[in-house]
C-alpha cells in the first residue's frame, strides 16, 4: 500500500464517518462542527483527486463562508429551539426512521451495485483521454489552466453564475430583512 | 180500441211508478236538508199527498178489472233473462192505495208528533224511505226486487225503531227486530231460491197467476216443504208470528207516529201480503197449520194484552192479534177476508195508536211540568182524560169498537167474516179442527176485554198521577190541528159505510168480492146469524164487566199474585225462554268460534306470521351481511385508497421527498433486476 | 495510484448519508447540511471524472460552480429558514405545513 493510497483510505474513511455522525447525532452543534470536520476530509479527497485549486476554494467557500452562515442561523434561529433540540432522545435508531435508513441502503447497493458492474478502464472515453495523454498528473499544475479556462471557454456560464450568486445574495438579503407592513 | 186501452194501462202503469218514485224523491231532498230542518215534514207530506192521489187513481182504473202488467228485461244471465216491471192487480192496488192512504195522516201527525226533535229531517228521511219501500214492495213483478224492498222496509223499520239512539232499550229493541227479521229473510230467499230452481223464473204473474206455473205443476215434496217452511219463517218474523213474535212489542220504543203507520198498519202487513202473493204455493196441510199458528197467535198476544199496563205494549200484542187472525184467515182459506181484515185492520190501528201517541205526548208534557216520576206510557198513571181530550176519546172508543168488531164500524165486518168462515171451516170436521173458531171466538172476547180496560183506564175515572202531587192540574187537550185531522180522517176510515153499504153482511163488501177467486167454503146459514150476535151480546157484556171491575173497582178476575196473571203479565216467559234455548248457547257458541278463532286458527296464522318473520330475518341477515358486506367492502377498499393517496398529500416536504426517492429508487431496481 | 471506482464509492456512500439526513432531521438547518452533504458528494465525483480532461478542465470547473452555487442555495435556503422561524417559531418542517395566506 502507498502513501497515497494510505491518505485516500484514511480521508474517505473520515468522511463517511464524520458524515455518518452527523446522520445520527441529536446534537445540532455538533454535527455543525462534525460537518466542518466532513468538508475539511473531503477537501483532502480532492487534493488527492489531483484537484488542488477545487481543495483550496472547498475550504474557502465551504468552511469560509457557509458553515458561517449555518452557525450564525443557528445562533439567529433562537434559544428555545436549541433547548428543544437538545432535548431529542437519544436512541440510535427509531423505528420511525426505519424507512430512511432502508431507503438510503438501498440506493447505496443500487449505486454499488452500478458501480461495480461498470469497467471504467474499458470505457471509450477514458481510453481515449489515456491516448490522448489528456490525464492529470501528479506534478501538473491546473490552476493557471483554469483561470485562462473560465475567463476564455466558461466565460458565459462564469458571467452567468456570477449574476445569479448576487441575485441570490440580494435575494437573501431582501428576505431576511424585518418586514414593516405585514 | 186496442190502442186507447194501451194508452190507458201506458198512464196507470206511470201514475203507479209516479205513487212510488214520490217518498223516494222526498227521501232524498230531506237528506240533502240538515237533520233538523223544518221544511222537511211538508215536503214528505206533500209527496206521499202526490202518491195517495195517484194511487187512488190507480186504484180507479185497475181494481175489478184487467190486470195491467209490464215489464222489461233487467239482466240476462245464460239463457235465462230477469225481467222487472210493474204488476197491478187487485191484490196490489189495494196495498197501493192502503199505505198511502194510512201514510198520509201519519205523515200530518207527524209533523206536529216530531216537532221538537232534534232529528226532525232526518225523521222525515227515514220515514219517506219506508213509503217508498213499501209502496215499490206492493206493484213490483218479481220475486229478486220483491226481496229486495222486503229487506228496505225491514231496514227502514230497524232504522226508526233506533231512532231514538240514545235510549239504549231503543237499541237493543231494533236489533233484536234487525235479527229476528234476519231470520224471516233467510226462510224468504231460500224459499224464492227454490222456486226459481224449480221454475225457473222469477215473475211473480207467471209463478202465481190465474195460469200460473205452479198451479199446473207441483215442486217435489221435500222441497217444497222448505220453501213453505221458508215462506212461513218469513210471514213469522214480518208479522211477528208466533215464534218470532218477541220484536214487536219492543220495537215499540221508536216514535208513536212509527208504530202506528210500520209497526201497526203497513209493514207487519206485508207479511200478510207476502202469503197473499205466494197463496198457491200452499197445500191444503200447510194451510192448516198455518191456520193454528195464526189462532194460536192471535189467542197468545191477545191473553197477554190483557194485563199489560204500557199503553203501546197493549197495542203492540193487539196487532200480532189481529195479524194472527189474518194469518188465520189465509190458513182457512178465507183469502178474500184476511185481505179484507188487514185493510180495516190498518185504519184503525193506525188510529188507536195515534191516540195513544197524543195520551203519551200530553202526559209526557205533565210529567215533565210537575216533574213528576212516572212513565208516560204506563195507564196505571192515567185516568180522567175524557172530558179534557173529547176528540180524542172519541177517537178511541171508536177504534176500540171496530177493534172489537162492533156492528157499524169496519172491524165488524172484516172479523165477523173471518170468524164465521171459520166455522164453516171445521163444519164437518173432527173437534181438534173446531178448536180454531172456538180460539178465534175466545180471542174476539178477551180483544173487548183488553180494549176496555185501556179506554177505560185511560179515560174514565180520575186522573192516577194526581195521587202523588194534589197540586196536579189536568189540563190537557186534544192537540193542534195536525192531531185533529188525522184522527178524524182515520175515523171515517174505521166506519162501515168506506166498505160497504151493507152495515151487516161483510159478503157485501167490495173488497170482499174484489178476492172472490178463492171461495172454497160452503155457506152454512146459521153462523151468519148466531155469530155476530153472540160475538157482540157477550163482548158488550165483558166490556161492562171490564168497566165494572176498573171503575166500581170489583174485585179483579185473576189475583194480581196467580199464575196466569203473571203467565200473562210476563208475556209468556216467551223472552225468557229464548233467552236461555236460543241467545245464551248461541252466545256460547260464539264464545266458542271466537276462541276456536284466537287459538287455533290466530295461532297457525300466527305460525305463518312467524315462519314469514323468520323467512325475512334470514333475508335481512344476508342483506345486512352479504350483499351490504361487500358494499361496504368495496366502499372499505375506496375508503382505503383514498386514505393511502391521501397520505401522500399531507403537507410534509420530508414525505414528498421520501416519495420520490422511492419510487426512482423502485425504478432503478426495476431496471436493474430487467437487464 | 487511486482507482476511479474508490473515489465512486466514497461518493456514493455520502450522498447515501445526505439522503439518510435529509428524510430524518427535525431541524431545517441539518436538513441543510443534509444538502450540502449530497451536493458535496456530487463535486467528489465531477472531481473524480476531471481527472480525465486534462486540456479544458470542465470537471474542475463545474465543480467550482457547483461549489459557489452551493454557496448561494445556502445563503438564501438560511434567509427562508430564518424567516419560517419568525412566522412559525419552529424550524422544524413537519410543521410548517401550512401556506401563508
Amino acid at each position: 500500500m502507498t502513501m497515497v493510497q494510505a491518505m485516500f483510505y484514511l480521508m474517505g474513511f473520515i468522511t463517511l464517518a464524520s458524515g455518518l455522525f452527523i446522520a445520527i447525532s441529536k446534537n445540532l452543534v455538533r454535527s455543525v462542527f462534525m460537518f466542518f470536520v466532513t468538508l475539511m476530509a473531503l477537501a483532502g479527497l480532492y487534493v488527492l483527486a489531483l484537484a488542488d485549486f477545487i481543495a483550496i476554494t472547498q475550504i474557502v467557500v465551504y468552511v469560509g463562508g457557509i458553515l458561517v452562515l449555518i452557525v450564525f442561523a443557528f445562533m439567529l434561529s433562537g434559544r428555545e429551539t436549541l433547548a428543544n433540540l437538545q432535548q431529542q432522545q437519544s436512541k440510535f435508531i427509531r423505528i420511525k426512521k426505519l424507512p430512511a435508513i432502508l431507503l438510503a441502503v438501498l440506493f447505496f447497493i443500487v449505486m454499488i451495485n452500478v458501480l461495480f458492474k461498470t469497467n471504467f478502464d474499458g470505457l471509450p472515453w477514458i481510453q481515449q483521454a489515456i491516448a490522448q495523454k489528456n490525464t492529470i498528473g501528479t506534478n501538473d499544475a491546473m490552476i493557471g489552466n483554469i483561470g485562462v479556462g473560465l475567463m476564455t471557454h466558461y466565460l458565459l456560464p462564469f458571467e452567468a453564475i456570477s449574476i445569479l450568486l448576487m441575485m441570490a445574495l440580494v435575494g437573501a438579503a431582501h428576505i431576511s430583512r424585518k418586514e414593516k407592513g405585514i | 180500441m186496442e190502442d186507447f186501452l194501451q194508452h190507458i194501462d201506458t198512464l196507470t202503469i206511470n201514475f203507479a211508478l209516479g205513487a212510488v218514485i214520490m217518498p223516494l224523491l222526498a227521501a232524498i231532498v230531506n237528506r240533502c236538508l240538515p237533520a233538523n230542518s223544518k221544511p222537511s215534514g211538508w215536503i214528505s207530506t206533500l209527496a206521499i199527498l202526490v202518491s195517495a192521489v195517484l194511487s187512488i187513481f190507480v186504484f180507479a182504473k185497475v181494481w175489478n178489472q184487467h190486470e195491467v202488467h209490464q215489464q222489461q228485461v233487467w239482466f240476462t244471465i245464460g239463457n235465462t233473462s230477469v225481467y222487472t216491471g210493474i204488476l197491478l192487480n187487485n191484490l196490489s192496488v189495494l196495498m197501493l192505495v192502503l199505505v198511502s192512504l194510512v201514510a198520509l195522516p201519519v205523515h200530518i201527525y207527524s209533523t206536529a208528533y216530531m216537532k221538537d226533535d232534534d232529528r226532525y229531517g232526518r225523521y222525515f228521511v227515514y220515514l219517506s224511505f219506508f213509503c217508498f219501500s213499501m209502496l215499490a214492495l206492493v206493484v213490483v213483478d218479481n220475486l229478486v226486487l220483491f226481496y229486495a224492498f222486503w229487506e228496505l222496509v225491514g231496514f227502514s223499520s230497524y232504522l226508526l225503531i233506533g231512532f231514538w239512539y240514545t235510549k239504549p232499550k231503543a237499541i237493543i229493541a231494533n236489533k233484536k227486530a234487525f235479527i229476528m227479521n234476519r231470520i224471516g229473510d233467510i226462510g224468504l230467499l231460500t224459499a224464492i231460491a227454490i222456486l226459481f230452481a224449480s221454475y225457473h223464473t222469477f215473475d211473480i204473474e207467471q209463478l202465481f197467476g190465474a195460469n200460473g206455473v205452479v198451479k199446473s205443476a207441483a215442486i217435489s215434496s221435500n222441497w217444497q216443504y222448505v220453501a213453505c217452511i221458508g215462506l212461513f219463517l218469513a210471514v213469522a218474523a214480518k208479522s211477528a208470528q208466533f215464534p218470532l213474535h218477541t220484536w214487536l212489542p219492543d220495537a215499540m220504543e221508536g216514535p208513536t207516529s212509527i208504530s202506528a203507520l210500520i209497526h201497526a198498519a203497513t209493514m207487519v202487513a206485508a207479511g200478510v201480503f207476502l202469503l197473499g202473493r205466494f197463496y198457491p204455493v200452499f197445500t191444503h196441510d200447510e194451510l192448516t197449520i198455518l191456520a193454528i199458528i195464526g189462532c194460536f197467535t192471535a189467542f197468545m198476544a191477545a191473553t197477554i194484552a190483557l194485563t199489560q199496563n204500557d199503553l203501546k205494549r197493549i197495542l203492540a200484542y193487539s196487532t200480532i192479534s189481529q195479524l194472527g187472525y189474518m194469518v188465520m184467515a189465509m190458513g182457512i182459506g178465507a183469502y178474500s177476508s184476511s185481505l179484507f181484515h188487514l185493510a180495516t185492520h190498518a185504519f184503525f190501528k193506525c188510529l188507536l195508536f195515534l191516540v195513544a201517541g197524543i195520551v203519551i205526548h200530553e202526559v209526557q208534557h205533565m210529567k215533565d211540568e210537575y216533574n213528576l216520576h212516572i212513565d208516560p206510557q204506563n195507564i196505571l198513571y192515567m185516568g180522567g182524560l175524557r172530558k179534557k181530550m173529547p176528540l180524542t176519546f172519541i177517537a178511541s172508543v171508536v177504534g176500540g169498537l171496530a177493534l172489537f168488531g162492533f156492528p157499524l164500524t169496519s172491524g165488524y165486518l172484516s172479523k165477523d167474516g173471518i170468524l164465521i168462515q171459520s166455522f164453516e171451516w171445521a163444519e164437518g170436521k173432527d173437534w181438534l179442527h173446531k178448536l180454531i173458531p172456538i180460539g178465534a171466538l175466545l180471542t174476539s172476547w178477551l180483544t173487548a176485554f183488553y180494549i176496555a180496560r185501556l179506554v177505560i183506564k185511560v179515560f174514565f175515572g180520575e186522573f192516577k198521577a194526581a195521587q202523588f202531587d194534589p197540586a196536579i192540574k189536568l189540563h190537557v187537550s186534544d192537540g193542534k190541528w195536525q192531531y185533529r185531522v188525522p184522527l178524524v180522517l182515520l175515523m171515517g176510515c174505521s166506519l162501515f159505510p168506506l166498505f160497504s153499504i151493507n152495515p151487516i153482511l161483510y159478503e157485501k163488501a167490495w173488497i170482499f168480492n174484489g178476492f172472490s177467486v178463492i171461495t172454497a167454503l160452503d155457506r152454512v146459514n146459521i153462523y151468519h146469524t148466531i155469530l155476530p150476535l153472540l160475538v157482540n151480546l157477550v163482548g158488550v157484556i165483558v166490556m161492562y164487566w171490564a168497566y165494572a171491575i176498573y171503575i166500581k173497582e170489583k174485585a179483579l178476575p185473576l189475583p194480581e199474585s196467580g199464575f196466569l196473571f203473571r203467565f200473562s203479565y210476563r208475556e209468556w216467559y216467551f223472552d225468557k225462554i229464548y233467552q236461555k234455548v236460543i241467545v245464551l248457547p248461541v252466545i256460547a257458541l260464539s264464545k266458542f268460534t271466537r276462541w276456536f278463532d284466537r287459538n287455533i286458527l290466530d295461532g297457525f296464522i300466527h305460525l305463518l306470521a312467524k315462519i314469514g318473520i323468520g323467512g325475512s330475518k334470514i333475508a335481512e341477515w344476508c342483506d345486512r351481511y352479504l350483499i351490504d358486506g361487500f358494499l361496504h367492502l368495496l366502499a372499505s377498499i375506496t375508503l382505503g385508497i383514498g386514505n393511502f393517496a391521501r397520505r401522500f398529500q399531507n403537507g410534509k416536504v420530508q414525505y414528498y421527498l421520501f416519495s420520490m426517492l422511492a419510487i426512482i429508487l423502485a425504478v432503478f431496481i426495476f431496471k436493474i433486476l430487467i437487464y | 495510484m487511486i482507482s476511479l471506482s474508490d473515489f465512486l464509492i466514497v461518493s456514493a456512500g455520502l450522498f447515501c448519508i445526505g439522503l439518510f439526513v435529509t428524510l430524518t432531521k427535525r431541524n431545517a438547518i441539518q436538513i441543510l447540511i443534509g444538502i450540502e452533504l449530497m451536493l458535496n458528494a456530487a463535486i467528489l465525483n465531477l472531481i473524480a471524472f476531471g481527472k480525465y480532461d486534462r486540456f479544458t478542465n470542465s470537471g474542475q470547473t463545474f465543480a467550482l460552480f457547483a461549489i459557489v452555487l452551493a454557496a448561494a442555495t445556502t445563503a438564501v435556503a438560511l434567509a427562508i429558514i430564518l424567516n419560517v422561524y419568525k412566522k412559525y417559531k419552529t424550524i422544524d418542517p413537519d410543521k410548517t405545513d401550512q401556506l401563508k395566506d
